[in-house]
């Protein structure tokens, strides 16, 4: 195998939560806690997990929009964590970001054009006639007429905007590309038209994704491995299969079973996770799922369990599982 | 006589550009005590059938410009505001799905919840505060009369929306309206929230209209579904005919598009080709015309009328018998 494109190692990024007179740090939301994971060349990782668990911040750290507290970030081997800027200009070539509200992350008074030329410009790439011909192409790859260019954001429908969002995440040729929530704002049909387009761009341009999500089915639709993320931590990754087949972590198995299937005769008699999500400013003691989980026994209010491998690629941060395994 | 009869409902706003008809010709029936969803995708003109049952449409653009809205006998279109409001939050209730624009942020949970019993006059004043704490036990809010006290930011999305479907449900109407009351929530919550409708109606016997792009939501929780497109109904019948029978093009477009566990990683997803029309360039025949694979000419010409495939199954769609 060859190495990994993107290495992340026991990742954090605590905020501080300034309060008073002084703005004295008073706390630290630990928005990322200790992430670790790998993701290879032409690979598809998924992420996810309920709001405010943390997956947003950590493709954020990897993009270097926010410089991690804690650990590190490689890239294609070279450690990008505390990167100065003008050195990491380059490598952002390489590393490309989808947004969930494609309305909010294009400029509305440029055209569509000017949009999707802005990246050649920055990076000092082909002349003007070059870039207007790769303009055309890129348009062409996303599925948008070539007299695209010449309009208006606003004058596009939800699923047209993603589109131009995905041009323009892929105009450099990058190696990797986070989508944050890239179709959760788009109707299902116009979601199955962007989640095909994807992978078709996966294969033909050899691209890694790092897929971050809150809804599993879909997640698990487009990506080779899954990482469930809860307050802050990973607690299982596995196989896109396997995880659906035999999720280990009792956290995973109530978000499976969450889901509702849309088909009548499966109507589960589900067991429903009980609360709400902790706040990251003040984790639960031990197991940060102990709080709502059915299965929880003394020992995982009282210490942290890590996440230790079930197989060869199926590892969970459990200590039922840790026992019984 | 079924609890709410819905029929050739017409509903119009009046815009810069001229009048437009969110919803034109919809007609479906309720029975007491079930549960009726509709279903598709934004722009097709299901939250303004729900706004339009409820006569809260935005004044003075949106208007109901045809058909009637029988409920419990009465047509609702003919009533006059004070009539209306007798029956706004008392007979009918609503749940809306962002929880914090349906919520005051400055008046207390408790000052917000007696606020319908006392107009409704559920309760005597003195009792009021009680039976508020009563409700929010009743939908599962821990230490109610604490949380009485307490304003909507206090509380997490999920208790926001319990505290919504509380005054919704505080006057014990017969007819519940969910206009895609978890669509804000995460999925834990989302079944959570299900399963306490639910639960409250199979208590309080009421009936619930469930609104929602989600077809697992319309698959666990309704028995009767609704479809619809562009402001008609392109398909309706009960859950097992829609979902093991669909018959209209734009149903099985719908059904064959949605990623499912059970699929294959990285298998193509069925995809509806284009995008739903504004509702100033409507086709002239079939609204689905410019979408559909199965489209000839006739299509695009005549304005296909709902047909019966069996009982209780109708569909809108001139070629149905060939595909």
């Amino acid at each position: 195998m060859s190495a990994p494109l993107l290495e992340v190692n026991n990742l954090q990024m605590h905020f501080p939560v300034r309060e008073g007179l002084f703005l004295r740090a008073r706390a630290f939301n630990r928005a990322v806690d200790g992430v670790s994971f790998n993701i290879n060349p032409g690979e598809t990782l998924g992420l996810v997990g309920e709001s405010g668990c943390g997956k947003s911040t950590l493709g954020r750290c990897i993009t270097r929009l926010y410089t991690p507290t804690g650990g590190s970030i490689h890239f294609a081997g070279q450690d990008i964590t505390q990167m100065r800027a003008r050195r990491l200009r380059p490598l952002r070539q390489d590393i490309q970001m989808i947004f969930q509200d494609p309305m909010e992350s294009l400029n509305a008074r440029h055209t569509v054009g000017d949009i999707l030329e802005e990246p050649f410009i920055v990076h000092r790439i082909g002349d003007r006639l070059w870039r207007r011909k790769r303009v055309a192409e890129l348009l062409n790859i996303v599925g948008l007429p070539a007299r695209s260019a010449t309009r208006f954001p606003f004058e596009f429908s939800g699923g047209q905007r993603q589109r131009i969002g995905i041009a323009r995440a892929i105009a450099l040729n990058p190696k990797l590309v986070i989508c944050d929530e890239p179709v959760s704002a788009l109707d299902v049909s116009i979601q199955s038209q962007i989640l095909n387009l994807l992978v078709d761009l996966q294969r033909e341009f050899n691209l890694a994704y790092l897929f971050i999500a809150h809804d599993l089915a879909v997640v698990k639709h487009v990506s080779d491995r899954v990482a469930i993320m809860y307050l802050g931590k990973i607690v299982e990754t596995a196989a896109s299969e396997t995880l659906y087949r035999e999720a280990a972590h009792p956290y995973t198995q109530s978000l499976i079973a969450a889901i509702p299937v849309p088909d009548p005769h499966r109507r589960a008699q589900r067991e429903v996770l009980r609360g709400d999500v902790p706040s990251p400013i003040n984790p639960p003691q031990g197991c940060s799922f102990h709080p709502r989980c059915p299965r929880a026994e003394p020992q995982c209010s009282a210490t942290e369990p890590v996440l230790a491998p079930l197989a060869d690629t199926h590892l969970a941060a459990c200590h039922l599982l840790a026992r019984n395994g | 006589m079924a609890l709410l009869e819905v029929d050739q409902l017409i509903t119009e706003f009046a815009t810069d550009e001229g009048l437009v008809r969110a919803v034109d010709g919809v007609s479906f029936e309720v029975e007491a005590g079930a549960t009726l969803g509709i279903v598709g995708e934004s722009g097709c003109g299901k939250s303004v059938t729900a706004l339009s049952m409820m006569r809260l449409l935005p004044q003075p653009m949106g208007r109901i410009a045809g058909g009637s809205i029988t409920f419990q006998g009465t047509d609702l279109t003919r009533l006059d505001i004070p009539a209306m409001e007798k029956v706004r939050g008392r007979r009918i209730g609503m749940v809306f799905q962002e929880p914090m624009t349906a919520l005051n942020p400055v008046h207390t949970i408790g000052r917000q919840l007696t606020e319908g019993m006392l107009l409704h006059k559920v309760c005597e004043p003195a009792n009021a505060l009680r039976a508020a704490a009563d409700m929010l036990d009743r939908v599962g809010i821990p230490s109610p009369d604490l949380r009485l006290g307490e304003y909507p930011h206090q509380l997490s999305g999920g208790m926001r929306q319990r505290v919504v479907i509380a005054m919704a449900l505080a006057c014990e109407p017969d007819l519940l309206i969910a206009d895609e009351p978890t669509t804000a929530l995460d999925v834990t919550i989302q079944a959570q929230i299900l399963e306490l409708i639910a639960d409250l109606q199979r208590r309080m016997g009421m009936a619930v209209i469930m609104i929602t792009h989600d077809l697992g939501v319309i698959a666990e929780t309704c028995e009767q579904v609704v479809v619809m497109y562009a402001g008609k109904v392109a398909e309706q019948g009960s859950v097992f005919d829609i979902f093991d029978r669909p018959a209209h093009p734009y149903t099985r477009g719908l059904l064959a598009s949605i990623p499912r566990l059970e699929t294959p990683a990285k298998s193509r997803l069925g995809v509806i080709e284009g995008m739903v029309p504004g509702l100033r360039d409507l086709p002239i025949g079939c609204r689905f015309e410019n979408r559909c694979e199965h489209a000839i000419d006739r299509c695009r010409e005549q304005v296909p009328a709902p047909e019966l495939l069996a009982a209780g199954h109708t569909v809108s769609c001139l070629r149905w018998q060939a595909l």
